[in-house]
């Protein structure tokens, strides 16, 4: 049995500390923990040294963009001072990695706000607990005319109530509010697919072309 | 007797947890089997057959296999999303708020059908009265009633006698009305108007939300009624209801 934090038999106490912090990471267990610390007990200096340094240059230098709230070495970030991206676009996602997978697309040349989670009652995460009024700030402040606020948040519960109280909020404002299409994954079958996403797909359906 | 391998249940997903890569952990309520924690493998991947099945509030037809750790979700089939209560944040705040509650008062594989049939046509009052909390206080008292916590509204807790108009109040921690002479010692006594007791009675008596009466109840009587049970539920389940905290919180938003 593997204790983190206790050296275990055979093992030592610096082993147990790192196996201890390792073991706090989402998605390391303790048997993980324990393999990725031998692991780097095993490899070269500096190479153990190089792994070390970049975990506090992140905590040193990352910092949040005081425009659209993701992560990023200088603010306001690379996207932001992009004077090539449309500025009268924002896309709202709920995670930095979300961000990144929209990127990926290469489909979208606007900005973006993260809000670092969604609106989730069972966990009592409220509008202040999470980056909305940043964004409502920007909306309401910003200099360049905004034509579209685009919600991206995960098609889940928390994601939808999350998105039905930014489209509240934005109402009357003049801006459209989209959000992402909802239906059919590429590589889908109808068969299983639950009633939402086939309710979904059905009222989002287009004309072929 | 060994227990078969696989089961079949029906049950409403009341809160779901992300686990590994695309798992998914769903705590749900069933009417033959109680509260099961069971896994849902792959069901965060876009493709599985399991995509989008284990969102809280779903009402499923279930078939699962015993595990060691878990149970696991070997098929699924939803039979409603109860997608009329999911079309606004305020209303999913309120239905996720009958979750929570049950969540908290329901205990692990001990079957409970009246609290789960409660339970549903709680969701479907939210349905049709999305901005009314008759139905979430009738919840809070029916609920109180099914896991055994009725407050005392008829009789004083303490020395036992039945209650006068206008000589009573109300203490959570010791478990309903008290008459005017009693007091327990370390309990927080709090004032109950008679319009605010009669309201408690109301939904005592009525078994069913869509029994309840239209009524016009003054906002101060409400939020009265809506303390005292509050109180209670938040003393037994000995922690704040977080999705409370939420619907305050955006009420003015």
């Amino acid at each position: 049995m593997i204790t983190p934090g206790q050296p275990t038999p055979g093992s030592t106490r610096s082993l147990g500390q790192l196996v201890a912090e390792l073991n706090r990471l989402p998605g390391v267990g303790p048997k993980s923990a324990q393999r990725i610390a031998y692991h780097i007990a095993q490899i070269p200096a500096e190479e153990a040294r190089g792994l070390a340094e970049a975990i506090i240059a992140v905590k040193d230098v990352l910092l949040f963009c005081a425009e659209c709230r993701n992560l990023t070495d200088a603010s306001p970030c690379d996207i932001c001072a992009n004077p090539q991206r449309n500025r009268d676009q924002i896309c709202v996602v709920e995670d930095p990695r979300d961000l990144v997978a929209l990127e990926r697309t290469r489909a979208y040349r606007g900005l973006y706000h993260v809000l670092h989670g969604v609106l989730s009652p069972l966990n009592g995460v409220g509008p202040e607990d999470i980056h909305l009024p940043q964004l409502f700030a920007r909306l309401d402040g910003a200099s360049d005319p905004l034509q579209e606020v685009i919600i991206a948040t995960n098609p889940t519960l928390e994601g939808d109530a999350t998105a039905d109280f930014i489209q509240r909020r934005l109402s009357g404002s003049g801006v459209t509010i989209t959000h992402l299409a909802r239906g059919l994954p590429v590589g889908g079958t109808l068969e299983f697919a639950d009633d939402t996403t086939l309710t979904r797909a059905l009222s989002g359906r287009s004309p072929l072309e | 007797m060994t227990q078969p391998r696989t089961y079949r249940a029906v049950g409403l997903t009341l809160r779901k947890r992300l686990a590994g890569e695309a798992d998914v952990i769903a705590t749900m309520l069933t009417r033959e089997h109680g509260k099961l924690d069971v896994l849902a493998r792959g069901a965060r991947r876009l493709t599985s057959k399991l995509m989008g099945h284990f969102e809280p509030l779903t009402l499923l037809r279930v078939a699962v296999a015993r595990g060691r750790a878990l149970d696991v979700i070997s098929e699924a089939e939803v039979i409603t999303a109860f997608q009329s209560v999911k079309t606004g944040y305020q209303t999913t705040a309120r239905a996720l708020y009958v979750a929570e509650l049950v969540d908290g008062f329901s205990a692990e594989s001990n079957a409970n059908p009246a609290l789960f049939d409660l339970t549903l046509q709680t969701l479907n009052a939210i349905a049709e009265q999305p901005m009314s909390d008759l139905p979430l206080r009738h919840f809070d008292l029916r609920l109180l009633d099914l896991s055994g916590f009725l407050p005392e509204l008829y009789c004083c807790i303490d020395c036992g006698a039945e209650l006068e108009p206008e000589r009573h109040r109300y203490a959570a921690g010791a478990g309903g009305t008290l008459c005017p002479d009693c007091a327990p010692p370390d309990t927080l006594i709090r004032p109950l108007s008679l319009p605010a007791l009669k309201v408690l009675r109301l939904l005592h008596r009525t078994a069913q939300p869509a029994g309840l009466p239209s009524l016009n109840i003054p906002a101060a009587v409400q939020n009265e009624v809506h303390s005292a049970l509050s109180a209670t539920l938040q003393y037994w389940l000995d922690r704040p209801v977080q999705s409370q905290r939420f619907l305050d919180a955006t009420k003015s938003a």
